[in-house]
């Protein structure tokens, strides 16, 4: 459903993204791993139009996004951000809205849905992710890994085709990661599409239905994750894999 | 150095035994009294001693008073210098001039920034309790100007009922004035024609040399006539009557020699008015004064007013009447209007000027750039002047409008920048969130950015409003009667400032503290959510 057509990306001289090509399919969770610098969260932003690119192209279903800035690609723009929900590694809830209006908020005022609909989708959502007991709470009131949680919910409530994840386990505290793991599991096992930038190795190996390695700017490997994990190709995934 | 110390604090405490001493002759001597029986003050013996006469005045009242030289910028010209340096040599002394703030002069005068205040002073009732007067040295016609096409008007008091007339502040032309006209406020000389011309008056009341200069050269404005007569004196300290009996004598000696007629001569405003100086008596300098004609065997007794004086009735300090702590209050209704209104435009406008210069096309980013830098960069008293009067020709608003429109504009520029620091504050990832939602900017902006932005500017928002309060005083220059306005002109009736000075003081206090409190709170609430 997400295709990426000889995608680059460079921020002054420095290219960040060179050549990419590839296609996600649905229903399929497909892990990014790879060094710090390696590319992964870039190619995730440029996915939803946080950050724009060189050259090439990114087609989601019809919707198509080319290189240039938000204005020309406005209307495939938002068309593509209602369809590709987006959890970041800093949660980013909206600090004046409490867990249920935080994930009722783009229900309502982007798609249109009654306040009262949206509630009650809100908060089934919030009992899929263990905190239908947090809804009035305020972000700074909750822990890291509840807020993760929220976050999820709040993509979740837009019903998006596929969920792209920005490292989100990595600003937790080590006893916060599992909750937040154990959602997107669950998440993986309904078939939900998903993108996840992770450092998770566990994670990726078991959720997972495929993993690339992104080094450079490029994908250096691309494959189920055991074989990825287990038979590198490359010798920089054996040296990140630490199997040197 | 120990030595003369000493001898000031002697002289001082001499001098404030003849201020407090006694207490009376400093008023009864005003009316001329005979000093035979007086004892020195010593405000004579310090003059001579300095070998100076400060006398006071504002250098912006213009010509022919006391005015800046065109041929020697810097110096000063006018009928005052000449008559100054005049009574300065008949006291074997120098004469200084010293610049004041003309609405400050008495306090000025009595604070011993100078000596006598010498500047178109203009005998009127509430200043005959302040200060000492002199006879006069000139005498002019409160005369009455209209525009040409306005046949309403006569040159007859009671036919101005329900006009409204332009003078200045607390002058002579606003005594003639009160309880016949709804009287029009302003500080300086040119507003008031200029406003008459513009319509936004029906005429002005001013001294017959004012309208000469501002008035008469307007081709819209025609002189429908004189109302009354008016004396320019000398005024001094009640306590300094060594000095003012001098000064009296000197003034005798300038007139009778036709010094003072060369002196009026030279500045083209001497005319058949003056001729009375001449042979002016004690019983002229009472009636100048207020005072009852002396009866026989009565010298120097505080009279009544005389008949059909409206109004004050003592020239002593009295208190305020329930009435006027009404207007006080009204006065301040006056100011919390005019700032909530400013303020309710200065937000709005603020936060567009914000949006604009942080989210605008670039050329609109740089119109609200060089909005901002443009009202931060200038006086707002400047601004209102422009809005008021520059613009006149071009749009006529009304002094509210002006004045809300004015500071609204103005803080507008202040908003923009703290709203903008409070955007700016807000974490770039509450943005992004939102657009990763699909919402568009604007909406991410209103539903997201906005409302955490406002609550971490609300603390300098309501830091603002305290101040607009305070500011809103500035709207007085455009004949607005706001509280501060309300106090200055109390504090001429009551002649006393302390009393009205509190209460207003109290009024802008009452209205900021509970604003302060309140904020406090929202702030606290906000900061828990």
């Amino acid at each position: 459903m997400i295709t990426i057509d000889k995608l680059q990306k460079k921020f002054g001289d420095r290219v960040v993204l060179s050549d990419i090509s590839v296609t996600f399919e649905k229903g399929k969770v497909v892990s990014l791993i790879g060094p710090s610098g390696g590319g992964k969260s870039t190619l995730l932003r440029c996915v939803n139009g946080l950050e724009t690119f060189d050259a090439g192209s990114i087609t989601v279903d019809d919707l198509k996004l080319e290189p240039g800035d938000a204005k020309k690609n406005k209307h495939a723009l938002l068309a593509i951000r209602q369809r590709v929900g987006m959890v970041f590694q800093q949660w980013n809830l909206f600090s004046h809205r409490t867990a249920l209006g935080n994930v009722m908020e783009a229900p309502v005022h982007v798609k249109g849905v009654s306040p009262a609909q949206a509630t009650e989708r809100a908060k089934a959502l919030l009992d899929r992710v263990g905190l239908s007991h947090r809804m009035g709470a305020y972000p700074h009131e909750m822990s890291g890994g509840e807020q993760q949680r929220v976050a999820i919910a709040r993509a979740l409530a837009m019903d998006p085709e596929a969920l792209l994840l920005d490292e989100p386990t990595s600003a937790l505290d080590p006893e916060r990661v599992g909750e937040v793991l154990d959602v997107l599991r669950k998440l993986a096992k309904e078939g939900q599409t998903m993108l996840v930038v992770t450092h998770e190795m566990r994670f990726a190996r078991e959720a997972s239905h495929r993993t690339l390695v992104l080094h450079g700017g490029a994908i250096i490997e691309d494959g189920p994750p055991e074989q990825v994990m287990d038979h590198p190709t490359h010798e920089r995934t054996r040296a990140f894999l630490g199997k040197g | 150095m120990g030595l003369a110390a000493c001898m000031a604090v002697a002289a001082i405490a001499v001098q404030s035994c003849g201020g407090n001493g006694s207490g009376a002759p400093g008023r009864d001597a005003g009316a001329a009294a005979p000093s035979g029986a007086r004892r020195p003050d010593g405000s004579l013996a310090r003059v001579r001693a300095a070998g100076v006469l400060r006398w006071g005045g504002d250098v912006q009242g213009g010509a022919p008073y006391v005015y800046d030289d065109p041929d020697h910028p810097g110096q000063n010209k006018g009928f005052e210098v000449d008559l100054a340096i005049a009574l300065a040599r008949e006291l074997g002394v120098r004469a200084e001039f010293v610049q004041n703030d003309w609405s400050a002069l008495v306090p000025s005068l009595e604070r011993n920034t100078f000596d006598v205040i010498l500047n178109g002073f203009e005998v009127t009732r509430p200043r005959v309790g302040r200060v000492r007067f002199s006879p006069p040295y000139y005498v002019f016609a409160a005369r009455l100007m209209a525009r040409r096409d306005d046949a309403r008007i006569r040159a007859d008091v009671n036919s101005l009922r329900g006009m409204r007339i332009g003078t200045l502040t607390n002058s002579f032309s606003e005594e003639v004035l009160k309880g016949h006209a709804e009287i029009v406020g302003y500080e300086g000389t040119e507003e008031p024609y200029a406003d008459c011309v513009a319509g936004r008056t029906d005429g002005v009341l001013l001294d017959d040399i004012i309208a000469t200069i501002y008035g008469v050269p307007k081709p819209e404005l025609r002189v429908v006539g004189d109302l009354a007569d008016g004396f320019y004196a000398i005024a001094g300290r009640p306590a300094d009557e060594d000095l003012g009996v001098a000064l009296d004598a000197a003034l005798a000696r300038i007139i009778a020699s036709g010094e003072l007629e060369r002196i009026l001569k030279r500045e083209n405003i001497y005319n058949d008015r003056q001729l009375g100086l001449r042979t002016w008596s004690a019983d002229d300098q009472r009636r100048m004064l207020g005072l009852s004609p002396a009866a026989p065997g009565q010298t120097g007794a505080l009279g009544g007013p005389p008949p059909g004086a409206a109004g004050v009735s003592s020239t002593a300090p009295h208190r305020m009447t329930l009435g006027q702590v009404w207007m006080f209050i009204q006065g301040a209704g006056i100011t919390l209007l005019l700032s909530i209104l400013a303020m309710g435009l200065a937000v709005p406008l603020g936060l567009a000027l914000a949006v604009s210069r942080l989210y605008g096309p670039k050329f609109v980013a740089r119109l609200a750039d060089l909005y901002v830098e443009f009202y931060r960069g200038t006086p707002v008293l400047l601004q209102l002047y422009v809005l008021y009067y520059g613009l006149a020709s071009i749009i006529r608003l009304d002094a509210v409008t002006a004045a809300v429109l004015g500071l609204g504009m103005n803080y507008a520029a202040y908003e923009a920048e703290v709203y903008r620091a409070g955007i700016q504050a807000v974490p770039k990832g509450q943005l992004e969130a939102a657009l990763s939602l699909g919402m568009t900017t604007p909406l991410a902006l209103r539903r997201v950015v906005l409302p955490q932005a406002f609550r971490l500017a609300l603390p300098s928002v309501t830091n603002d409003f305290i101040a607009l309060l305070k500011d809103s005083s500035l709207v007085s220059v455009i004949t607005v009667v706001e509280l501060t306005k309300r106090m200055t002109i109390v504090a001429v009736d009551t002649r006393s400032y302390v009393v009205p000075g509190l209460l207003c003081a109290f009024l802008y206090f009452a209205m900021s503290y509970p604003l302060s409190i309140l904020a406090k709170r929202l702030e606290e609430r906000l900061a828990r959510s």
